[in-house]
């Protein structure tokens, strides 16, 4: 017999750790994966510990790193200068009424493959805070994620904040099938000194980082293309295979990750406009 | 100050445009009254199997339950639920289905219990404690599969999985084809889609005594009650339907559905008001379309096509009491569409499978008949290197040709397919497309466009089924000069309550604002049929027409008396003649109080009339074939679409859709239905599909996985109107509520393959998904290695 789960909604950091000490509660942070899960009966659980008065949104910048507080919606991040985060929350799917609620700090905890914050925290080499009752942590993105709506974070820990370094030459790419659909494959550009870091989301069941060679005959050259296919193919085997489900079968993300990496190596390199 | 135009052929703002606009119109759910409890349905969790049994207890003492049903327990009160269309009645095999499943489910998410409680909630947590054993059988998910002769059976008498087998068509197709210069032949997969409605499905059934009111966010009042006095037991007259506004219709909430007759027997056996209404997962199990064909055209040199011969597989899923299951009819007689092809044979088998059933959905079948036609037209233009819009010049019936009798007994009212294909042309600028598509080609980009032609047979007739080709209306003027106007026919959300009001204030010479419309309510209403087939301003205005002008007849002879001459007109709510005036509402008055005084005019300024429009005809001629509508719309569909050759994305550029459905009463609502069925057919084309797993469950059951199409997908869908009266009907209007489904699957579909033509792609089904894109092309590159 199911029972109204328990509410508890902490007016800081302190409040919700303590919360989350016996690791039975479920966070919430804006609600857009968790509400209709509980509003569909699909999940009960027995505590629920909402995140929205926490104080833990925000986005603060110093001495070139920039601090995101795990609660920032994507219309806060949209109207920052957080590089990439703003240009991947300018095309979150779902309008204004999802973008007002969703968050960065929700959607990296829930770590959905189809997501687009995983692979854009990867490549950016972003660190992620996860905070219990006994102190701190510090997780690098690339090492959260352990598979589809997997992650490091223990049941008692809260991903609290989210530390991103100065970049400024990136480019990101987003593939749906419609308005509508999750992303299918995204690609997250960042250039770098003499190669380029792309990191794919929704091609794998956690983002699939792959180091490019430069395209000295620009992003349509064949040879480079080939080199693109084979780093990328290379790069989603390592990250668990090609992701697979009813909207896309993984052969079809495999086949065109590449692609949409090229395009986002193409935009990060200004070949078209940004 | 002039008021705005009101009249026919203008497009005042929808009466309720402000109510619904500002949250306020009553919906189905908006009905909550004292003591009401909630229903829940457990659905079947297999798709093929034997109830072994079902245990109710733990259901039946959990928090608020008032009643758990099961199927055995409502069979005791209920009878099978009576066909919309009855298969018997067309020679098919026919199955007793009842509100909740007796013995054996045919499908994953069949009703096999029902819950009631206080609450929501309450029910659902109810409902999933209720524990059904069932014996799981062999299922069969797919059409072809099913017509094995080792494929399980669902309904055991039958003698196999064949609903019915039908064969359209006249002359002499295999000698046409033997002597044609080219046969080119196809295979076309449509796949599975669904209406989705903003509000889905609901009902909320209140008992007083041994009288039964029924709120239902349905169709057809009138059907319905008497459908529920029979499943019920109960004599019609007890029976009160009340439809509010509805959100959104689309064919699904025709009647025939298991809820209806459940909800009203919940609310017996609990003795309180039952309200159920559908979830969207509940929702999304009605299909609307899943046929595939197999045909061969054979065509001269010059375009003309001599024959056609088509075999259609439709899958229907598990039978259903709605008017889902005979769609695919319809997909057959409205071959060859619009052409004058007079050597056609249609085969079409209606098969069931361990899916859920198909709900009738706008289009009706004809949809798939559009789309498969106008495929057969391009691949005989590609074939014999011609301009497929040159190719369907050749082919399309004569304007000067109307009434045209088609091969499969269709008789096309009227229409000028040309003049659509000209203004088609030139509003999408043909040649210039044709320009940007080589300079694009040159760069790697692969622009496309494609045309699809639409004859949408509307209005329809079937004697002895819940289909009528006719309607009723009463028009009555008050002592105060104030109208109302009850109808037999019901919106769906589209707003013909205000085309009606149009004509019956143009015909009675009164402000629109005068004219109160009265719709779905089987007390207040006249005897009527409501909302399919496009039918509600053909017959609802029609019998409108006639009912105002009976009530005008009556205004003028007394106006004439009161003003003393013959010669009166009434206009903007005045009588003016012999040089003067008399407000509307004052001769209203004058009959209705002082009757004695005026004389030897009968004093009832009121009228019931039923409209039944021409060119139905339902004797079977010397081919056997029968005429089941009035009017027949046309439209031409020019897509401009980009394709993505690296991953397969279609995105479109631009649409055109030239529309004639004859005189329009509101062009504004033509459209707004026309920019309705497009985009439908557009989603169909693109994105949207029904999937299920192995096991026969729906894996898209949210519209995260169901993909309608967003706004940002859909461009400005451009109208151009052409008029071709229909010489049958009162206004010469047609039907406007289905026409584009199908033409914009058709130009989507040729668009894509024009753009692809560097590639040799060759479309084979919709729909055409990125990925089914991209298999498309790898099979052409295949195909030429």
């Amino acid at each position: 017999m199911s029972t109204a789960p328990t509410f508890i909604r902490p007016a800081d950091l302190d409040g919700v750790t303590a919360a989350l000490s016996d690791g039975d509660a479920l966070i919430v942070g804006g609600g857009t994966m968790v509400v209709p899960e509980l509003t569909h009966g699909r999940i009960r659980p027995s505590a629920l510990v909402d995140l929205g008065r926490a104080g833990l949104a925000g986005v603060t910048t110093a001495a070139g790193t920039t601090v995101v507080g795990a609660m920032t919606t994507y219309t806060e991040l949209e109207h920052s200068a957080v590089p990439l985060l703003a240009t991947m929350a300018h095309g979150i799917t779902g309008g204004p009424q999802i973008r007002h609620r969703g968050t960065v700090g929700g959607s990296a905890s829930y770590a959905n493959p189809s997501s687009d914050v995983p692979a854009c925290l990867v490549a950016l080499d972003a660190r992620l805070l996860l905070a219990w009752a006994g102190g701190v942590r510090e997780v690098a993105a690339a090492d959260f994620f352990l598979g589809a709506f997997r992650t490091v974070r223990e049941p008692d820990e809260v991903l609290a904040a989210i530390t991103v370094p100065d970049v400024t030459t990136f480019g990101y790419v987003k593939f749906k099938l419609v308005e509508g659909s999750w992303p299918i494959v995204t690609a997250a550009t960042v250039v770098r000194a003499d190669s380029l870091r792309v990191v794919l989301g929704g091609a794998a069941p956690v983002p699939a980082a792959v180091t490019l060679d430069l395209p000295s005959a620009g992003t349509a050259d064949p040879a480079w293309r080939d080199h693109v296919r084979t780093a990328v193919t290379e790069g989603i085997e390592i990250a668990g295979g090609p992701w697979d489900d009813v909207l896309a079968p993984g052969e079809y993300r495999a086949r065109i990750a590449p692609v949409i990496a090229a395009r986002s190596v193409a935009r990060a390199l200004d070949e078209e406009s940004r | 100050m002039t008021a705005a135009a009101t009249g026919i052929g203008s497009s005042p703002r929808r009466r309720d445009g402000a109510e619904l606009l500002t949250g306020r119109a009553t919906f189905l759910d908006d009905h909550r009254p004292e003591g009401m409890l909630h229903a829940v349905v457990v659905r079947s969790e297999v798709a093929h199997g034997r109830i072994r049994s079902i245990d109710t207890t733990a259901a039946e003492s959990a928090p608020g339950v008032a009643l758990v049903l099961t199927g055995e327990q409502a069979a005791r009160h209920a009878g099978p639920v009576p066909y919309f269309i009855d298969p018997a009645a067309r020679g098919g095999n026919r199955a007793d289905l009842r509100c909740l499943a007796v013995g054996k489910v045919t499908h994953a998410g069949q009703p096999v219990a029902a819950v009631v409680a206080r609450t929501r909630h309450e029910a659902h947590d109810a409902a999933d404690l209720v524990r059904v054993d069932y014996e799981v059988l062999p299922h069969v998910l797919d059409a072809e599969a099913a017509l094995a002769q080792d494929a399980p059976r669902l309904y055991e008498d039958w003698p196999g999985n064949v609903v019915m087998h039908n064969r359209y068509g006249t002359g002499d197709p295999d000698a046409r084809l033997a002597e044609a210069d080219t046969v080119v032949s196809g295979e076309i997969r449509i796949a599975r889609t669904t209406t989705a409605p903003m509000e889905p499905r609901g009902y909320l059934a209140s008992w007083h005594g041994d009288t039964l009111t029924v709120h239902a966010s349905c169709q057809n009042p009138h059907q319905l009650r008497w459908m529920l006095a029979t499943t019920l037991g109960v004599d019609e007259g007890r029976i009160r339907i009340v439809t509010a506004k509805v959100g959104g219709s689309f064919g699904l909430k025709m009647q025939g559905h298991p809820e209806e007759t459940l909800v009203a027997l919940l609310s017996r056996l609990a003795g309180a008001p039952v309200k159920w209404v559908e979830d969207r997962r509940e929702a999304l199990l009605a299909g609307a379309r899943e046929q595939t064909h197999r045909f061969r055209v054979g065509a001269m040199a010059d375009g003309r096509i001599v024959a056609l011969v088509d075999e259609i597989v439709a899958d229907i899923g598990a039978l259903t009491a709605q008017a889902g299951w005979a769609m695919p009819n319809m997909s057959a007689t409205t071959l060859p569409s619009g052409y004058a092809i007079p050597d056609c044979r249609i085969e079409l088998d209606i098969v069931v499978t361990n899916k859920p059933p198909l709900a009738a959905a706008r289009g009706f079948g004809k949809d798939a008949a559009h789309f498969v036609m106008e495929r057969a037209v391009d691949l005989v233009a590609r074939d014999l290197g011609l301009d497929p819009a040159e190719v369907r010049r050749r082919n399309f019936v004569p304007s000067d040709a109307f009434p045209y009798r088609t091969s499969t007994g269709l008789n096309i009212d009227s229409g000028d397919f040309e003049g659509l294909l000209d203004k088609t042309l030139d509003a999408v600028d043909h040649p210039g497309v044709r320009r940007r598509q080589a300079e694009l080609r040159e760069r790697g980009r692969y622009l496309g466009v494609g045309l699809g032609f639409e004859l949408t047979p509307e209005s329809s007739d079937s004697p002895g089924t819940f289909v009528s080709g006719f309607d009723t209306t009463t028009v009555r003027m008050s002592v105060t000069g104030m109208v109302t106007v009850l109808t037999g026919v019901t919106s769906p959300g589209g707003g013909n309550d205000t085309g009606i009001a149009q004509i019956v204030a143009a015909e009675l010479g009164v402000p629109l604002a005068w004219v109160e419309l009265v719709q779905g309510d089987t007390d207040r209403c006249p005897n009527g049929f409501g909302n399919f087939s496009g039918r509600s301003m053909v017959v609802g205005g029609g019998s409108a027409t006639l009912a105002a002008r009976d009530v005008r007849a009556k205004l003028l002879a007394v106006a004439a008396r009161l003003l003393d001459t013959d010669d009166v007109e009434l206009r903007d709510g005045v009588a003016t003649g012999g040089g003067r005036e008399l407000p509307v509402p004052e001769v209203a008055r004058a009959l209705l109080t002082r009757a004695f005084a005026i004389g030897d005019i009968e004093p009832v300024l009121e009228s019931t009339r039923a409209y039944k429009p021409g060119n139905i005809d339902h004797v079977p001629d010397e081919f056997g074939r029968i005429q089941p509508y009035p009017t027949y719309s046309s439209s031409l569909h020019a897509a401009v679409v980009d394709v993505d050759a690296e991953t397969g994305k279609v995105t479109l550029v631009d649409y055109v859709m030239a529309h004639d459905c004859g005189t329009m009463i509101n062009p504004s609502l033509v459209e707004g239905q026309a920019r309705g069925a497009v985009t439908m057919g557009l989603g169909s084309a693109l994105s949207e599909r029904l999937r299920f797993d192995a096991d026969g469950r729906l894996a898209t059951d949210r519209f995260k996985s169901y993909l309608l199409p967003r706004a940002g997908d859909v461009p400005l869908l451009r109208m151009v109107h052409q008029v071709t009266p229909s010489p049958f009907t009162m206004h010469g209007n047609k039907g406007a509520g289905e026409a584009g489904v199908g033409g914009a699957q058709a130009a989507v579909a040729n668009a894509v393959e024009d753009a692809l033509a560097p590639l040799g792609v060759t479309v084979r089904g919709v729909p055409l998904t990125p990925p089914a894109v991209l298999a498309l092309i790898d099979e052409a590159r295949k195909g030429s290695s």
